[in-house]
């Protein structure tokens, strides 16, 4: 198995496209950009389970979003659950 | 594409409506449904991610229409199709019922 | 137990799939019975009130479940190994600054192996959708209002973690015993739709 790509505090941005089939990534959570807040253990990737197949497990990650980023307003907060492959780094600008 | 169980965001369900009292299940069958899943999802007849994938396949009409469990049951009766554990027909009361 | 003819037409479909796959030698007789015993004998809402009871009283328990909340809930003799696998338990706390609530907007995940079934508002559309948008709102309807300094963060079973909601041990409890405290918590209170 790999080494988890993201530690907690990483910015991640979720994968925008939209899947033909069965997938763990809410549409509302796409697209958009969070942090990392907590490891979730390994486990086989959903969309791919949903085909009958049986993936490596790959990390997954708590991911905090504020609700602005999402729906364009809110105070809160919303944290999802997310698989590594739905996952892209925000790379810090100097 | 974005399928009709995923609603988070989404405007236009009526009112939340909490059941005081709620019992574990509403009628026999749906214990029954709720136990056949589990017991086929043991046997390995179908994961977890075939049978959430089979009732967000359901045409949506017939899913919006649909009670919690007869959800589980119509993904249940579509993955044994597709399973070949039986035909569709098989599957069907016999006529007369 | 409801017998209406859309209820009595699905009781004989369920029997009969189940018939036909006892047949074919992927059920076993009675199987279903005791699957569907050996559920309602388990997980309940009352577990997870004695594990906050055991937390309001015990703060090295609280730092723990916090921690690794599956070794935790052991130590009161409960795990959440009872369905299909054991799943992970993340236990989120309330505090003064921030208030949590728990919803699988994708399907209805929720610890069942620990606290039983979750309740139709939990599964129902109206919930799933508005909660995340706003939460504030929903929580009100609920008969629940936070102070305006008060945060939510609303958490999205959309893996393999199941949430838990620890919530704030209520004022002037100071003389109860672990017992009465346990029996101040509710379900709502654990999915962060009530205070206690």
């Amino acid at each position: 198995m790999g080494t988890d790509r993201f530690t907690p505090g990483d910015r991640v941005r979720t994968r925008a496209t939209d899947p033909a089939g069965h997938t763990r990534l809410p549409r509302y959570a796409r697209g958009a950009a969070g942090v990392v807040v907590e490891r979730a253990g390994r486990h086989p990737l959903a969309d791919d389970r949903a085909h009958g197949l049986s993936p490596q497990p790959q990390a997954v990650y708590h991911v905090q979003f504020p609700a602005a980023e999402l729906f364009g307003a809110g105070d809160h907060t919303v944290t999802v659950e997310l698989w590594e492959d739905y996952l892209t780094p925000i790379e810090e600008s100097s | 594409m974005s399928r009709i169980n995923d609603v988070g965001g989404m405007a236009g369900f009526p009112a939340i409506i909490e059941e005081p009292d709620e019992p574990p299940f509403h009628s026999d069958w749906e214990a029954h449904v709720f136990a056949l899943n589990g017991a086929l999802i043991k046997r390995g007849v179908y994961n977890l991610d075939e049978f959430r994938d089979a009732q967000e396949r359901l045409p949506v009409e017939r899913y919006l229409a649909a009670s919690y469990y007869e959800r589980w049951f119509a993904a249940i009766t579509t993955l044994l199709a597709e399973k070949g554990v039986a035909d569709a027909a098989e599957l069907e009361l016999p006529h007369g019922h | 137990m409801s017998g209406d003819h859309s209820s009595s037409v699905i009781s004989a479909e369920v029997r009969h799939v189940e018939a036909l796959l006892e047949a074919r030698g992927l059920l076993d007789a009675g199987e279903i019975d005791t699957r569907i015993d050996e559920f309602l004998a388990g997980g309940t809402p009352a577990n997870g009130a004695r594990i906050v009871a055991r937390a309001w009283v015990d703060p090295g328990f609280a730092a723990r479940l916090l921690a690794d909340a599956n070794a935790a809930i052991r130590e009161v003799g409960l795990s959440m190994a009872g369905g299909l696998q054991e799943q992970r338990l993340k236990v989120v706390a309330n505090t003064e600054q921030q208030h949590n609530v728990v919803v699988c907007t994708l399907c209805s995940c929720y610890p069942i192996a620990l606290l039983g079934p979750s309740p139709s508002w939990y599964k129902s559309e109206a919930y799933r959708s508005r909660v995340v948008r706003d939460p504030r709102g929903v929580l009100a309807e609920f008969g629940l209002e936070l102070p305006a300094g008060t945060s939510i963060a609303v958490w999205d079973a959309s893996a393999e973690s199941r949430y838990m909601v620890l919530p704030r041990r209520p004022e002037g409890t100071g003389s109860l015993s672990e017992e009465e405290l346990a029996a101040l918590v509710t379900r709502k209170g654990l999915i962060g739709t009530a205070a206690v």
